[in-house]
């Protein structure tokens, strides 16, 4: 699971590399608009290390991002499920939030909080939670009637109930969407790097474009993609493994 | 049917690309008014105020040309326009040129319109002042990492032999609040804009400001200048050449004094966010770095000055050879 992630990204990765080349030798544009395979693997040669490290920094604030956004779109979710005054509430409140873009509210963000860790923290988690939420919230609020109807019948329906069965018949939508959330963790955390932090992959983005580099943007999409692939393969086997160990 | 619409979907993209083909081909020579896209550096404002003057006041059109000014920004680049061909001028700095130039595009300078560059540092007097660069040392200064201040800031020092650990650089991102709150001394501005509105702020709280000027400590960066293709040079030398004098005698008419009122109103149409207040120093300002003095004729290039940029950029590495940027220079003006 692990190595197909990888190496389906390497495919797509080489891909755009050679369409992006093909462009290049084509309509014979120079190395500073597309730079040429002899730049690319010397930049990737010099820069490749620092990068990497940069990306486990991000990812390390993406981690923790989209754990966050995790505990907090089920929360919401669970409250939200309910067809009560407060559970539209709470979804109108959680729907509503998300309506800003969050590059907008990222400057006010940074301003308050400064340009450390809790600031992309708060970014990253605030472009992952949505989606989740939306999940959660589809999940949750779907009756499993086959089995809610005895426990209801006998009286012995409680929320926490109520929720663990939900949860436990959509396990694998569950832990899909927790998967792809990764994306979005990552995405986030880069923007909020991009915008204002210093420190991360994000921020060495933008330095490499203020220097018109697009050299070192490759190479930082390249461990980007490689680390987003090791991290959410290893999502999609903890997936897995409590699927099979809970199901059977 | 199916086979006339089979037909359809493989003819229709083939006379697309004809006729893409043939307009190409019949380039500028079979259009009666040339039209053609010029790409700013930066957003619609007072800097501006002569390309802005140009377009609304015909400059373009009484010679026969058609010409689009395109607002720029952080996200676009003009060189790269003018070699994908969505371009035909455009306005670079002189480090994207020499960048470019290091790569091989195909660049080439037509005219510089800042003869000071505006990027400059703020600072409160009261505090202290900058005579010499070693009075640099000491203070935290910002700097935007990866960009044209950090390598000016560090040719100053490294001129004046300041060690790193002598002076304290604090990253710089678009919130001014830690030079509000007196937390960095020195902070890079363009002077001719944020800075306007910077200064505005202090003064209004009781402040005194001062402004570094590189150029005055021995360091002359080139900062925004009009660039076209070499191409669009050799096959249409007529036309560099009308666009050219035409832009220029835009500057020249929206810097006088005389028009002043007129450019004002102008800039104000498009940059509806700066009080008027600003905009009037912000032309008073953009004048004094465009055409410094009498003698200097607008779009002057300052030769020496692009070779110190060059070396400016081989020292910090910024490019592995000599460019010889003198080369890519033109000089429609004298």
């Amino acid at each position: 699971m692990l190595l197909r992630r990888i190496y389906q990204f390497l495919i797509i990765y080489l891909l755009g590399l050679f369409l992006l080349l093909v462009i290049k030798y084509a309509l014979n544009l120079s190395d500073y608009v597309i730079p040429g395979p002899v730049e690319i693997w010397e930049t990737c040669r010099e820069t490749l290390p620092r990068y990497f490290s940069d990306v486990m920094d991000t990812l390390s604030v993406a981690i923790i991002g989209q754990f966050i956004s995790i505990v907090l779109a089920i929360s919401i979710g669970v409250i939200g499920r309910q067809a009560t005054w407060f559970g539209s509430f709470v979804k109108v409140a959680a729907y509503n939030f998300q309506a800003y873009p969050i590059v907008a509210i990222a400057p006010i963000v940074f301003i308050l909080l400064g340009d450390g860790f809790i600031s992309r923290l708060l970014i990253a988690a605030m472009i992952c939670y949505f989606p989740l939420l939306l999940s959660v919230v589809g999940i949750m609020s779907e009756p499993i009637s086959d089995i809610e109807h005895f426990y209801r019948i006998t009286g012995r329906m409680r929320w926490q109930l109520e929720v663990k069965i939900r949860a436990f018949e959509n396990l694998s939508k569950l832990t899909t969407v927790i998967a792809g959330s990764a994306t979005l963790a990552m995405a986030g955390t880069i923007v909020a790097e991009f915008i204002a932090a210093n420190a991360g992959i994000g921020y060495s983005i933008r330095i490499a474009l203020y220097q018109s580099n697009l050299s070192k943007i490759l190479v930082a999409l390249f461990t980007i993609g490689v680390s987003l692939s090791v991290y959410q393969g290893m999502l999609e086997m903890a997936g897995y493994m409590i699927n099979k160990r809970w199901k059977g | 049917m199916g086979g006339k619409l089979i037909k359809l979907i493989y003819t229709l993209p083939a006379v697309i690309l004809i006729s893409l083909f043939i307009k190409t081909e019949n380039g500028f020579a079979a259009q009666k008014s040339v039209q053609m896209n010029y790409r700013l550096k930066w957003l619609f404002n007072a800097s501006v105020v002569g390309d802005l003057y140009a377009d609304a006041n015909g400059f373009f059109k009484t010679r026969g040309l058609d010409v689009t000014v395109k607002e720029g920004g952080p996200e676009r680049d003009a060189i790269r326009e003018l070699e994908l061909g969505y371009a035909h001028f455009g306005v670079a700095s002189a480090d994207q040129v020499i960048r470019a130039l290091s790569k091989g595009a195909p660049v080439v300078v037509i005219a510089q319109l800042f003869q000071i560059n505006p990027l400059q540092w703020i600072h409160r007097t009261e505090k202290f002042n900058i005579q010499q660069i070693r009075d640099l040392k000491g203070k935290v200064i910002g700097v935007t990492y990866g960009g044209n201040d950090e390598t000016i800031m560090r040719t100053l020092l490294a001129k004046e032999k300041i060690a790193d650990n002598e002076v304290t650089l604090f990253s710089v991102r678009y919130d001014y609040t830690p030079f509000y709150q007196d937390k960095v001394d020195l902070w890079p501005v363009y002077r001719n804009s944020q800075g306007i509105t910077i200064a505005s702020k202090l003064r209004a709280s009781g402040e005194e400001i001062g402004y570094v000027n590189p150029a005055e400590l021995g360091v002359q960066f080139v900062a925004n200048s009009i660039v076209t293709s070499k191409k669009m040079l050799m096959d249409h030398p007529e036309i560099v050449k009308t666009f050219i004098r035409a832009l220029l005698a835009a500057w020249e008419e929206s810097l006088d004094p005389a028009n002043r009122e007129k450019s004002l109103t102008l800039v104000g149409k498009f940059d509806k966010d700066t009080p008027r207040v600003h905009l009037e120093e912000q032309l008073a300002v953009t004048r004094s770095l465009v055409k410094p003095s009498l003698k200097i004729k607008i779009g002057s290039i300052d030769t020496q000055a692009w070779k110190q940029t060059e070396r400016i950029m081989l020292d910090q590495k910024l490019i592995p050879e000599r460019v010889h940027v003198e080369r890519a220079l033109k000089h429609y003006i004298r």
